[in-house]
């Protein structure tokens, strides 16, 4: 389970750029959706694959110390607190006032989910006495990750913002349960598959964007029949996942080198 | 419907819950290559089964009143569980060959066999013993009936308000039951997920050491479950748009 205890560990990548890619580009693209004629659905895709990366690198940060009950857990819980907090703040936006409602959710939703995760990760801490010095910080990030990608995905399905077109589109059909595990895997899995001695942080990240691009692909085939523009988020989807899966090969592939050059250690019988 | 109505359906179910996965036998990985008693997978895939098909048997008695409810919440969830631990307890027998023993007792207190000698040597035991078995049921059961209040309170508020009020001709309203689905699932992973870091990952059930755990766990449950019941107030907010 906990494979990769001990933790804390230098990282590749700064976490703040992480952070400022999730953040900026998750809510750059979700607020373009409105705005943007036509291909705005794209920009809700991309923004929730920025913030699925950044979902990744949090994950990748806080379960590196050994969490006990493997890397998934923390993925789903984080899964589950955006989702609540996502629906629950673009229900809620309307105390706020009727015009503002639309535009005030997604950043409600945020900010709700990051509460929500930092009082379990809190509840960890102080009532559960677990000894993960990151785990506020990392589980509010990973919150607010999660409930980026799944607002933006939503709006990228259901072509807007609103709770309206959201709840008929994505909530109604159930595809808010599709995206709950999508989202969960393709924040969960990079580290999870990464995970030990040789954990390459720029490695792992290529495998978030490979995993947060064929998400997008699937995305893309779930707005047929309610946006136009299906069509273009899944081609990008899949053209950008290919990129990114093909340089996480390539990665995998020169770390290996050294034991392709020297070859696998004797068997016994040729001692 | 009154808001303090949901919290206390949330928070109640929220413990209902995270005092399952107490009784649940998570083996995690240890469990996989058979070396610990227990399903061999973590809290998050047991809670996604048992938790899920809880819902959905939820979800199917919508209309009936809440002790039915709470009655097909425990059903479904208590079955899948049952269901994983005697599929897994084949492979264990027949695929691994090994006999479903528990390391932390000497004797298993339902069926008062000898436990102590079967176990392999170095390691915690394997499979799923009779009282691993039945604490798994009492899991599922709670948590079932857990997911099943949470849906049941928020559903009825939701249908309560004018966006998700039933049109004529239908007899129970998709949107809302869906919102109060996934709301409630993801309160179901929120609390198999606190209640799994307080058991530090695996249990074999209430006969474990570490079930003494237990008043922790459900502290914890109640803190995050109380909040998040407060979150879910907003979701009766809903009724404008």
């Amino acid at each position: 389970m906990s494979v990769a205890a001990g933790g804390g560990g230098t990282s590749a990548v700064d976490p703040k750029k992480t952070l400022a890619l999730g953040i900026v580009g998750g809510l750059v693209g979700i607020y373009l959706v409105p705005f943007v004629p036509t291909i705005g659905p794209l920009f809700g895709a991309l923004g929730a694959v920025c913030a699925i990366i950044w979902g990744a690198d949090a994950i990748a940060r806080v379960a590196s110390y050994g969490l006990g009950t493997g890397v998934p857990s923390i993925g789903y819980m984080s899964l589950a607190i955006g989702v609540i907090g996502a629906i629950a703040g673009m229900a809620g936006a309307i105390i706020f006032g009727s015009g503002l409602n639309v535009l005030i959710g997604p950043i409600f939703g945020i900010i709700l989910a990051m509460i929500v995760g930092a009082v379990v990760a809190l509840v960890g801490k102080k009532v559960l006495k677990m000894k993960i010095p990151i785990l506020v910080r990392c589980t509010v990030e990973l919150s607010g990750a999660a409930a980026i990608s799944i607002i933006g995905f939503s709006a990228a399905i259901a072509g807007g913002i609103g709770l309206p077109a959201i709840l008929t589109t994505v909530i109604s059909t159930g595809f808010i349960g599709l995206l709950f595990i999508l989202n969960t895997m393709a924040i969960q899995h990079p580290f999870n598959a990464c995970l030990g001695p040789q954990e390459d942080r720029t490695r792992t990240l290529k495998l978030a964007a490979s995993t947060g691009f064929i998400a997008m692909a699937i995305v893309g085939i779930l707005g047929i029949g309610v946006s136009s523009v299906w069509w273009v988020i899944s081609i990008i989807g899949a053209i950008a996942w290919f990129i990114s899966i093909s340089a996480f090969i390539q990665d995998s592939t020169q770390a290996a080198a050294s034991v392709k050059w020297s070859g696998w250690w004797p068997k016994e019988e040729e001692l | 419907m009154d808001p303090l109505l949901l919290i206390g359906a949330v928070t109640v179910g929220g413990v209902l819950i995270g005092g399952g996965v107490h009784f649940i036998p998570v083996g995690g990985a240890p469990a996989a290559i058979a070396t610990a008693t227990g399903v061999g997978t973590g809290t998050a895939m047991l809670a996604a089964g048992g938790g899920m098909t809880g819902l959905i048997t939820a979800a199917a008695a919508t209309t009936s009143p809440l002790w039915l409810v709470l009655m097909a919440g425990a059903a479904g969830s208590a079955l899948m569980l049952g269901i994983t631990m005697l599929v897994g307890n084949w492979v264990y027998v027949w695929g691994v060959g090994t006999v479903p023993v528990s390391a932390k007792v000497t004797k298993d207190p339902i069926t008062g066999l000898e436990q102590e000698k079967y176990v392999t040597p170095g390691t915690e035991g394997h499979g799923i013993p009779t009282v691993c078995f039945v604490s798994g049921i009492i899991g599922g059961l709670l948590g079932g009936i857990g997911g099943g209040l949470i849906y049941y309170f928020l559903y009825n508020g939701l249908v309560g308000l004018p966006a998700f009020a039933l049109l004529p001709g239908q007899s129970v309203s998709v949107s809302a039951a869906m919102i109060a689905g996934i709301f409630a699932l993801g309160v179901f992973f929120v609390n198999a997920v606190v209640a799994s870091y307080n058991i530090g990952g695996t249990i074999e059930g209430f006969h474990d050491p570490k079930f003494k755990r237990l008043p922790r766990g459900v502290l914890g449950c109640i803190i995050a479950s109380l909040v998040i019941g407060i979150v879910g107030v907003l979701l009766l907010q809903g009724g404008a748009f």
